[in-house]
């Protein structure tokens, strides 16, 4: 698979560069803490979407800061960088 | 004049010459036997498509050598055949090839059972296409990536043009051929012109030509990965496009395999371009423009024609002097080793034409593997030149169905097998395909796949049942080096002392990406030195991070499931690291160094990961901290044993008197002129100094401590003394006692964790966790004896498997074994003796205990 992430620091960069730390759940991480059924399906549930999806990537080879960005999981169309 | 060597020949070499060519020119006509009937096979397409003239060069197998440009001193080899390729006694496999049915293993290898396991040694011995080069040195590929706007697979008229076109607005191209330019096309206009072009692509600054260089696959990216000598090309273009050309269609029919069947293209190269003398005489069968042509170049190469088989409207457009027979197709190619004569079906009957060549000019069949791939891969694609107009892909073109012959060059595929699969219910292109192996040869279906799908065609008239089939990387033989090009190129850290160590008679052991000392010599020595005197050990590997700000106590009260904001300055604390799931993934301490800050430290495994997972977080939770990762810039020298303080005292004027630095406390001294972060801590048991400098002060600091030391009876310590001193001191290690779902409740480590605080990172987790009981815990055995279980040894109670070990040594100080590891819960709750059982045969009564098993007051590290 090949596929650029536009780092909002580096710019256009090969996915080898950076981690994916997966889907963002809603409100981010940290949301309703203490809520025990938020937390569980905070952690644990996925919806593994086919279409667009919020990730979180960190450009560990480079800047090593955070991005989220919004991926089509099928065509890997990338737009949202923040 | 060079030559290369074949078989122990001496084979001369003309300039210009690829392998194969220079064999024929020797007499050479044998250049294979095919893989399941070992029947003998000659020069057949001469443009690298078949699988015919693949021999091993130089210990490599399934070289294709009549595209492999012949260099001085090449040791060649055809690579099956017993005795000799040349008198293969396997050949008599043609005439058993009733017993050898297609699904010959589906049928006979299930039953009775371990037959296979009797067969698969001679069967193995029998097939194959050589051998893998085992005593070969590895070459050493590179990885090397590109970004251009558009890749050419294919430097033909069509990829040149394309690569000029596309390179023409401001486009970067990447251009790649598998052979050199031109090297596919006899002397002529044609090659004129490609020679014309090639120059200006070449002029050319932003296209970058590849010769020599495979294209073997198209991936979702798009990714095309392209296998050259010395590297291996991964090309990222936003575009790619397919050119690469079309080949001769293979003729089916019997005999249709004899050395001395020649497709064009190959015939016209070996004349016109190496000068090859073909035959005295030859039958040409002809059913395109194209291929009148190649009738034309066969006879401007001196082959003198015996007759034309040609369909009537191309019949009246055959020069004179040549005898043409309308509307004929070849039926049979008789011969033994060879041709002897060709068999034709004509409207004047069947007719036997004794010849020694015969040619086949049946029309192009596009290359099109890279284009099924990005098909299958759902990339697009443009194709250009005759990968895209041979017009292959509609119904009409397929050719007639087989009806004797072999079908599939690369695995025997006959037109009788495909008759017996196709009665036996194997329906369609991909079932045949799946069932017969045809297509899935060296070749990948160049040959055979238009057949195959006219086999199903003229059987069935559902389309779907005669699609092309689905094509997958690699479309060309690729070496696993190829692939695994790169990886001979492994990361590996140093701390500032490794080559200290290794002067020391270190033996080093990976660590993750680094590179640490197992033992300098006898560990039970530099175990005593750390137990009786003092010791040394290089802990840089550590990860190392200083977190500053206005919200730096805020964010780690946050993050530590342990208290932080009641550290006073000068104390550090043993720390926890969960994960949102409240499963224990890193550890270390976090200390507070006076009004400096906080200053963090996690194993060495995870020192990389947490600068990800702290800025995570001081992200998520909008905190104002500065987080530096010292890792790299300090390293850190443990100095440990009753005699530490003795040893510190003499190389420096600060006060390192408990009171000054007690356990668990953290100062600033100057060592041996060195600047250094002192930290009192305990992981080996006793009093220990963690000295964390500047990382270019690393080796001043280690010669010092030593010098100083020598009176003491000082001995530095690697890795393997390490994990049995903590062991002695029950202390886990992070990923190699712990699980991906180890709990702090499970390793008895909940003291560490303050369910009183508010939030902490994992709160969440552990609340859910509380509320289901742990169903294995990790505990400390002792084993009675001299000898203790190995690590990984399995764990019995009443017969039943109840756990396994996850470290195990023998205690010198205690004088038993002793070690950690899982019990799962039973019926009867936790067990409290086990049996250990273990690989080497051991089988050992072990008490399950808890707490350390050596100086559990921790007296000594106190001190």
């Amino acid at each position: 698979m090949a596929l650029i992430i536009p780092c909002p620091q580096c710019g256009p960069r090969p996915y080898t560069e950076f981690w994916c730390s997966g889907e963002l759940p809603d409100g981010g991480h940290s949301a309703n803490p203490g809520d025990l059924e938020a937390d569980y399906a905070r952690v644990w549930l996925r919806r593994n979407v086919t279409g667009e999806q919020r990730e979180r990537w960190y450009h560990h080879a480079g800047c090593r800061r955070w991005c989220s960005l919004t991926r089509n999981t099928v065509t890997n169309a990338i737009h949202d960088v923040d | 004049m060079t030559s290369i060597d074949f078989e122990g020949r001496s084979i001369p070499v003309e300039p210009g010459d690829t392998i194969a060519a220079a064999l024929y020119r020797s007499g050479v006509r044998l250049f294979s036997r095919s893989f399941k009937y070992h029947r003998p096979r000659g020069l057949y397409c001469g443009t690298g498509d078949c699988p015919n003239c693949s021999m091993t060069v130089d210990g490599e197998p399934a070289v294709r050598t009549c595209v492999t440009p012949a260099a001085a001193g090449q040791r060649v080899h055809r690579s099956t055949g017993w005795p000799s390729a040349e008198w293969d006694v396997l050949g008599a496999l043609w005439w058993l090839r009733p017993l050898l049915p297609v699904g010959f293993y589906y049928k006979s290898m299930h039953h009775p059972a371990g037959l296979w396991s009797i067969a698969e040694g001679p069967i193995r011995k029998l097939a194959g296409l050589g051998e893998v080069p085992r005593d070969q040195p590895p070459g050493n590929p590179e990885r090397r990536y590109h970004h251009p706007g558009v890749c050419v697979v294919g430097a033909g008229l069509a990829g040149l043009g394309a690569a000029l076109a596309a390179a023409e607005p401001g486009e970067e191209v990447v251009l790649c051929d598998e052979g050199g330019v031109g090297a596919k096309l006899p002397p002529g206009p044609l090659a004129s012109r490609v020679a014309a072009l090639a120059e200006a692509v070449r002029g050319n600054p932003r296209i970058l030509l590849l010769e020599h260089a495979t294209a073997i696959g198209v991936y979702e990216g798009p990714l095309v990965p392209i296998v050259a000598a010395d590297a291996l090309h991964l090309v990222l273009p936003k575009r790619v496009i397919v050119a690469t050309g079309a080949a001769e269609r293979h003729g089916v029919f019997k005999g249709n395999d004899l050395p001395g069947v020649w497709l064009a293209r190959g015939a016209v190269l070996a004349g016109a371009r190496f000068g090859l003398a073909l035959g005295r005489t030859a039958v040409v069968a002809v059913e395109t423009e194209a291929g009148l042509e190649s009738l034309d170049a066969i006879q401007r190469a001196g082959v003198a024609v015996s007759a034309v088989l040609a369909p009537a409207q191309l019949a009246s457009r055959v020069g004179a002097g040549v005898s043409v027979m309308p509307d004929s197709r070849v039926v049979e190619a008789e011969g033994r080793a060879s041709v002897r004569a060709v068999v034709v079906d004509g409207p004047g009957g069947r007719t036997r034409i004794p010849c020694d060549t015969l040619v086949l000019a049946l029309g192009l069949v596009p290359r099109d593997n890279l284009v099924r791939q990005a098909r299958a891969a759902s990339v697009e694609v443009t194709v250009a030149g005759d990968v895209a107009s041979t017009g292959e892909n509609s119904a009409a073109a397929l050719p007639s169905a087989p009806t004797c012959g072999v079908v599939c060059l690369c695995e025997d595929v006959t037109a009788a097998d495909l008759d017996l699969a196709w009665a036996e219910g194997y329906r369609g292109t991909e079932l045949l395909k799946r069932y017969s192996t045809a297509t899935m040869g060296l070749c990948q279906g160049a040959m055979c796949h238009s057949h195959l799908r006219g086999f199903v065609a003229a059987r069935s008239p559902e389309p779907l049942l005669n699609e092309a089939t689905t094509a997958r990387p690699p479309a060309r033989p690729v070496r696993l080096e190829d692939v695994a090009a790169g990886a001979r190129y492994p990361l590996e850290w140093h701390t500032a002392l490794h080559d200290r160590h290794l002067e020391m008679g270190g033996i080093m052991e990976w660590a993750g990406i680094w590179k640490r000392v197992e033992r300098y010599g006898d560990v039970l020595e530099e175990y005593r030195a750390v137990r009786e005197r003092v010791s040394i050990m290089d802990v840089s590997t550590l990860g190392k991070y200083r977190i500053v700000g206005k919200d730096a106590t805020a964010f780690l009260e946050r993050l530590y499931p342990c208290h932080v904001d009641d550290l006073k300055p000068g104390r550090s604390r043993y720390a926890l690291l969960l994960n949102e799931a409240g499963y224990v993934f890193d550890d270390g301490l976090v200390s507070v160094l006076g009004d400096e800050g906080y200053y963090c430290t996690f194993t060495s495994g995870g020192a990389d990961v947490m600068e990800s997972w702290l800025r995570d977080w001081a992200e998520a939770w909008k905190h104002s901290v500065r987080i530096v990762n010292q890792t790299h810039a300090l390293g850190a020298i443990n100095v440990a044993g009753p005699r530490a303080r003795d040893l510190l005292a003499k190389l420096t004027s600060d006060p390192v008197d408990p009171k000054a630095i007690p356990y668990g406390g953290i100062r600033r001294l100057s060592v041996a002129g060195v600047p250094c972060v002192a930290l009192r801590v305990g992981f080996v048991g006793e009093l220990s100094f963690e000295l964390h400098h500047p990382r270019l002060e690393s080796v001043r600091l280690w010669d010092a401590l030593l010098t100083a030391g020598a009176d003491l009876g000082i001995r530095p310590h690697g890795l393997e003394a390490l994990r049995l001193l903590r062991l002695e001191k029950g202390h886990i290690i992070v990923g190699q006692d712990t699980d991906f779902d180890s709990s702090p409740a499970k390793l008895g480590l909940e003291w560490a964790v303050k369910m009183s605080k508010p939030d902490f990172v994992g709160r969440s987790g552990l609340n859910r966790l509380a509320t289901i009981e742990p169903n294995r815990v990790l505990r400390a055995f002792t084993f009675p004896g001299p000898v203790a279980p190995l690590e990984g040894a399995q764990l019995l109670a009443d017969g039943e498997r109840v756990g396994y070990l996850t470290s195990s040594r023998f205690s010198p100080v205690l004088g038993h074994g002793i070690a950690l590891g899982w019990v799962y819960r039973t019926d009867a709750g936790f067990p409290s003796t086990v049996r250990a059982v273990d690989g080497s045969g051991a089988d050992l009564v072990g008490t399950v205990t808890t707490g350390p098993f050596f100086d559990p007051e921790g007296a000594r590290l106190r001190a």
